[in-house]
């Protein structure tokens, strides 16, 4: 699949080049990728809208998403690299594939647990850590994106608490249900090894044991990543316990 | 699991909670078992390194429902929530994060609708003297549970120096931790009884106070902040001290000590060599009316060798709660009398809530119970069947 814009077209800056831009490549590629595919999913939801207003607010979205992607990509060449994109890559399509399984079935509350409460929890958490540690311009990048994400879960948040006062046994079946084919995934995307081979998004060998090198973990991503996620469920009154069990039974 | 989970859930929601109790793991052992029961028995137990590595990042948060029944009839149901303070984490360096998860701990509980919180473990430490730090409560009341612990403590110390045929009013009582909350309303309910008190704990200023408050009563008090400043007269050591793993050496003690260890995690060092001492863990109670954990958590929240043992701290809450008395019985530092200790003796009686069988790490230590006739029989046959039969409930 292309690309859905191509954010790699202006002139390489090359303002620095150190040992870790390596490390900073594969990390913005992930980051690049997951933008993408979101803004991909928010176009396909937009197709599902009845409210002239909701498909206003998904092309935003998907415009807001793209603008991240090409921020990625703007942050790569300042630092000297080329910052590729793989949205068919094996995790990142499978999330895919479970968001148009929501998109067939024209559910519209699924598409949004899917896209704003797992894939943006995860989003939110890790571009915040990494926003910590980058330096100079792409740690601010990462912080001001994670912030702008944080406000796409708030503006969903308020969506699905109205669905879910309106039959809390059948909304949290439905969440666990998704979260049973994404967290998974999600989870296997953050495990402290790659398991199942090359996630195909990485330039070379996988990124995860070199983190240590940029003050990240694979660990310490999955850990805010599952914290993030446990809150957002939090806010949305599902019952803790309940979601305690369903994040203690993620694969690891 | 998850579809018990799930629908043990759905039935909270249809009714807020009587009562709260947090809590915290004191070892990764402890903490493993608990992520193993969540995770159900079709999956592995997560590696150790995993363990550590996931933990900390849970959130506070409930574990399980808790429905207790009292003897005389009445049920209350509640809700362990766990605080997920990582068992290495509970020294004075992590004691803002630590304060944090508590509040966080307690929100959920408010949330719940508790009207009743027990603070179980470091919960009560990190918090006495600072209930102001608390989120909000609106109708829900908090307890160290203190009084309770005290209770069983001192009920622990009476029954166990019967066993040995020990007069108690010719025993020198060393305390350990003398001025924390527990530790202080131990000196103040046993002191009475004993020959002389040796009190040790890192503030001299507030050691020099208790004492002053003991002698006032005519009790002999001895003041140290090191245990090797004492005599070795010590034939009766309750240790109470908030220690962040069991490390405590007690040194030079007379032999046969009876030493009470009632620390959350455990006080002595398991290299602390005693020969001839009779340790037992103190402040357990046990609730015979009944107690059912929903997911089944018996024997995992609960790691005692009898069924429905329970720390004294949560247990009061418990007790509050089949009373039908939500207040905040045990508050701050120093506020335990013998006169508490014995109104809540009382409280926790009438509910079937009595002195645990005495047990340390080798197992019980005596085959006498304070329950009533026939009863330590029907708790022995319990715990062979509950080994056997996995169920998740049951009553005596």
């Amino acid at each position: 699949m292309e690309p859905l814009v191509s954010v790699n077209d202006s002139p390489m800056e090359c303002t620095s080049l150190s040992a870790s831009a390596p490390i900073w490549q594969d990390i913005l590629a992930q980051a690049m990728t997951g933008e993408l595919l979101a803004a991909m999913n928010y176009i396909s939801l937009s197709e599902i809208c009845d409210d002239p207003a909701e498909v206003a607010d998904a092309l935003e979205h998907a415009e807001g998403e793209r603008g991240h992607a090409a921020a990625f990509a703007a942050e790569g060449r300042k630092i000297g690299v080329d910052v590729t994109n793989n949205v068919d890559a094996k995790h990142w399509k499978r999330l895919r594939d479970a968001f148009l399984g929501c998109l067939t079935e024209r559910d519209f509350i699924g598409c949004l647990i899917v896209q704003e409460i797992m894939l943006e929890s995860f989003a939110v958490a890790s571009y915040s850590r990494v926003g910590k540690v980058a330096p100079a311009s792409l740690g601010k990048t990462f912080a001001r994106i994670a912030a702008e994400e944080e406000e796409h879960v708030d503006h969903a948040m308020s969506i699905l608490r109205a669905e879910r006062a309106l039959d809390a046994q059948r909304f949290d079946d439905k969440v666990h249900r998704l979260h049973l084919d994404v967290m998974t995934t999600l989870a296997q995307m953050l495990a402290k090894e790659c398991k199942d081979g090359h996630c195909e998004v990485c330039h070379a060998t996988c990124v995860k044991p070199s983190l240590f090198e940029v003050s990240l973990s694979a660990a310490e991503l999955r850990g805010a990543s599952l914290q993030q996620y446990l809150k957002t469920l939090d806010k949305l009154g599902i019952p803790g316990e309940v979601t305690l069990a369903w994040v203690a039974q993620l694969p690891v | 699991m998850g579809s018990s989970v799930a629908s043990v859930a759905g039935r909270g929601r249809t009714r807020e909670a009587d009562f709260a109790l947090i809590g915290h793991q004191e070892s990764w052992r402890a903490a493993a078992d608990v992520l193993a029961v969540l995770r159900g028995p079709e999956r592995t137990r997560l590696p150790d390194d995993e363990l550590k590595d996931i933990l900390p990042w849970i959130p506070p948060r409930a574990v399980c429902h808790v429905d207790v029944e009292s003897i005389v009839g009445a049920q209350a149901r509640g809700l362990y929530i766990d605080s997920f303070i990582p068992p290495d984490r509970l020294e004075a360096a992590y004691v803002h994060e630590n304060i944090a998860r508590v509040r966080g701990a307690a929100a959920c509980a408010i949330k719940a609708g508790a009207k009743i919180v027990s603070l179980g473990g470091f919960s009560s430490i990190l918090i006495e003297g600072n209930f102001d730090q608390l989120p909000e409560r609106h109708h829900t009341v908090f307890t160290t549970g203190n009084t309770l612990t005290v209770a069983f403590i001192v009920q622990g110390i009476k029954k166990m120096c019967a066993l040995e045929g020990r007069n108690l009013s010719e025993s020198t009582l060393l305390l350990v931790g003398a001025t924390g909350d527990v530790g202080s309303g131990c000196a103040r309910c046993l002191a009475p009884m004993v020959k002389r008190v040796q009190l040790s704990a890192r503030n001299v200023e507030r050691l020099r106070r208790l004492a002053t408050q003991l002698q006032a009563h005519g009790v002999q008090v001895e003041i140290a902040t090191d245990l090797q400043g004492f005599s070795a007269e010590a034939d009766i050591v309750i240790c109470a001290a908030s220690l962040a793993s069991p490390s405590l050496l007690l040194g030079r003690i007379a032999p046969d000590v009876i030493v009470c260890d009632a620390g959350y995690p455990k006080n002595l060092s398991p290299s602390a060599e005693m020969p001839g001492a009779k340790v037992f863990f103190g402040g357990l109670g046990q609730i015979t009316g009944g107690l059912r954990f929903a997911p089944d958590f018996r024997g995992i929240l609960n790691r005692h060798p009898f069924p429905n043992v329970v720390h004294g701290c949560l247990l009061e809450g418990m007790g509050l709660a089949l009373e039908g008395r939500f207040e905040p019985f045990s508050q701050g530092r120093g506020a335990i009398t013998p006169e508490r200790v014995e109104e809540m003796e009382t409280i926790a009686a009438r509910h079937g809530i009595y002195l645990a069988p005495l047990f340390n790490a080798d197992g019980p230590v005596q085959h006498g119970t304070s329950l009533p006739g026939g009863m330590i029989e029907r708790l022995t046959a319990y715990a062979s069947a509950s080994r056997s039969c996995g169920g998740s409930s049951w009553r005596l």
